[in-house]
């Protein structure tokens, strides 16, 4: 009985070593295979814009890496306080790769990054302070959103110059900002610089809805901007600045979008809007997250450092496709081809609204004022 | 253009008219629940809920006027929620008042997603707008007819509402039951009204015409919903309705001054007033006026 029994216990042990066995093959032969990657959206998806184009970043990466990879998204939502124990969390767990972005989070990231040197992390469109040391695991990107202006600021001019648009539309451009802070008018700046290169004398009335929910104001703004002589506008607003696009589909002058195709969102469903918006300013997420992850596969990302994108990366640029086909004069085309060229060979420097001073920027937009 | 010539500018007069809307029936709506002794708090998420009930049903059903009513039920519905939360479970009002809006801000976001598949805006639905409505016979009167003439439909039914609820609360007796509620309701009910109905009704008006001011937004004002679109509307009505000292008139008098504020911001920043100052306006000039008004209650002796 005795023996029977301590046989039968050797079978279990046996049984249960196997098993361990197995299991730890198994999960060595997964580790090999799949690197695991996690993109934190602090916001929700739908934004069309930012958000969704991380989103579309990961899926690029899963297109070309397939099995490779594992890849999941975690969004959670806009409470900053529940940011922490959220990327806490992704910490604890097995992710080789903790993508996330904007400059709201970087703090916390920070923080967190700190506690957990053995994780990687890659922050977009903000950066975490190398100076202080200590972040040799994060590396951050951010985007030259002043050279994506420039170009809208150039073919906005252009355009305005060309005469291709129709009906009596006005003799100055505008601007309308969600805020009155760095990154906004970061846009701003580059600009500004644009449609100067193209007309020396333009006119920009510039305005800032103050939040970058309230869509009616941002129309009412934008039509304050059409009745003063705006005839194309450009939005950096979010879900306020897109008010301007029902503006413009109400006067019937036209407006450049920002951060998404704002064309293709109404394509389908109002396309008197989508008429109105001669092309969109882009900042390319998707395809940064792409490039920074195929340098990770070769081993190049050089965490513990920011590395600045721009039009050379093809990290920002406009929407070339739709209302841009039809529009672009064979001048403007030119103008835009050249302002690319010499902004890569650096033979043009974009000024920036980051480190400029705020008597700097106020004496940029009364030069420009109406 | 000069000073003046954007005063006299039909356009402005139009913006002022715009700006108002929305404000103006939300404040009628809290005006309402104040009267009856339960302060609709709630406002800012019922305008929400009508916002994203009237896009809905108007993509679904291709009318505008289906769509204004689902925003109206969807309203109506919720203050029907509040009254039973504050006055069958015996919920704290104010905390009910935030719950509400809490709970909409996220939960419009959620039902856009299971409506559509988006979360933040509904740009992809055809919704509908309502019209603006154009006077016959006025349009044509030289001067006024282009100022009063051609506006939204919703503009007109927001005027129209000051005079009609102004009748109500003083020669109807459901206003006069409203009233009596709101200043004394233990001596309300020994007479032998039931102050929880009368409650209810009151927060259900209340809700109904949230809905319509968020309807204003997603389908006169701009033609889709987004996230948190009303942008605290809601809150500023409810320091219109303080300011309008609880006459529906009155409430009209400080929409129209707020909206005024409101109109100068816009237009003056795009002539290259500092935004800083310009965004201030709309909150300033409340608690400039309530101050004025408070004092000026305190040098008077008790009682009005």
């Amino acid at each position: 009985m005795i023996r029977f029994k301590a046989r039968r216990s050797a079978l279990r042990a046996g049984l249960v070593l196997a098993t361990a066995g197995l299991l730890s093959v198994a999960a060595v032969a997964e580790a090999a295979a799949a690197d695991k990657i996690l993109l934190i959206i602090n916001g929700a998806l739908g934004d069309k814009s930012f958000f969704d184009s991380a989103n579309h970043g990961i899926e690029l990466i899963k297109a070309k890496y397939a099995d490779k990879v594992e890849t999941r998204v975690l969004e959670i939502g806009d409470d900053a306080t529940k940011w922490e124990p959220a990327l806490l969390d992704a910490s604890e767990q097995d992710w080789n790769l903790i993508i996330l972005g904007t400059y709201s989070i970087s703090e916390t990231l920070a923080e967190v990054a700190r506690q957990y040197p053995d994780k990687k992390y890659i922050l977009f469109d903000a950066s975490v302070p190398y100076a202080d040391g200590g972040y040799d695991n994060v590396y951050s990107i951010s985007y030259k959103q002043n050279e994506g202006s420039y170009l809208g600021g150039v073919y906005n001019a252009e355009l305005l110059k060309s005469g291709k648009l129709e009906g009596d539309i006005g003799t100055s451009l505008g601007f309308l900002g969600g805020m009155d802070i760095p990154v906004i008018n970061d846009f701003l700046v580059g600009y500004i610089a644009g449609a100067k290169f193209v007309s020396p004398d333009i006119k920009i009335a510039v305005s800032y809805v103050g939040s970058f929910s309230d869509a009616a104001k941002g129309k009412e703004l934008g039509l304050a901007q059409y009745r003063a002589g705006v005839g194309i506008g450009f939005t950096a607003a979010s879900q306020a600045g897109l008010g301007q696009l029902s503006a413009a589909k109400e006067t019937g002058k036209y407006v450049l979008g920002v951060d998404s195709d704002q064309e293709a969102i109404f394509a389908e469903s109002d396309p008197a809007i989508a008429s109105q918006v001669v092309s969109s300013v882009l900042k390319n997420v998707d395809v940064s997250l792409l490039q920074a992850y195929d340098k990770y596969v070769a081993g190049e990302l050089k965490f513990g450092s920011e590395e600045s994108l721009g039009l050379a990366e093809g990290a920002v640029g406009l929407v070339e496709s739709g209302n841009y086909q039809q529009l672009a004069t064979p001048e403007l085309l030119a103008a835009i081809k050249t302002a690319k060229e010499k902004i890569a060979s650096g033979e043009i420097k974009v000024p920036s609204a980051f480190g400029m001073s705020s008597d700097d920027l106020n004496a940029l937009r009364n030069s420009v004022k109406p | 253009m000069t000073g003046l010539a954007i005063i006299t500018d039909p356009a402005t007069f139009a913006t002022v008219l715009r700006v108002m809307t929305p404000l103006l029936i939300a404040a009628l709506g809290i005006l309402i629940s104040d009267r009856a002794g339960v302060f609709n708090l709630g406002m800012e998420g019922m305008m929400l809920t009508g916002a994203l009930a009237g896009v809905l049903v108007s993509a679904w059903t291709g009318s505008a006027w289906l769509g204004l009513s689902a925003a109206i039920v969807a309203g109506g519905l919720i203050g029907a929620l509040m009254a039973f939360a504050v006055n069958g479970l015996g919920a704290n009002l104010i905390i009910a008042g935030i719950a509400v809006n809490l709970a909409a801000s996220s939960g419009t976001t959620l039902g856009l997603f299971f409506a559509t598949g988006d979360k933040g805006m509904s740009g992809a639905l055809r919704s509908g707008v309502m019209p603006s409505l154009d006077l016959p016979f006025v349009r044509d009167i030289p001067g006024i007819g282009p100022l009063v003439s051609g506006h939204n439909v919703l503009t007109y039914g927001a005027l129209l509402a000051v005079p009609l609820i102004s009748l109500m609360m003083a020669r109807t007796a459901f206003g006069l039951r409203i009233r009596a509620v709101g200043v004394d309701p233990k001596a309300a009910a020994t007479v032998g009204i039931s102050v929880k109905l009368i409650q209810l009704q009151a927060l259900v008006l209340s809700g109904m015409l949230g809905g319509m001011a968020g309807a204003y937004l997603s389908m006169g004002y701009v033609s889709w919903f987004a996230q948190d679109m009303t942008a605290g509307r809601g809150f500023i009505a409810i320091a219109i309705e303080v300011m309008g000292m609880g006459t529906a008139w009155g409430t009209l008098a400080a929409t129209i001054v707020i909206a005024i504020a409101e109109t100068l911001a816009i237009t003056m920043q795009t002539f290259g007033l500092p935004n800083e100052l310009m965004q201030m306006i709309p909150y300033v000039v409340p608690i400039v006026i309530l101050t004025i008004w408070t004092a000026r209650g305190r040098a008077r002796p008790a009682g009005r």
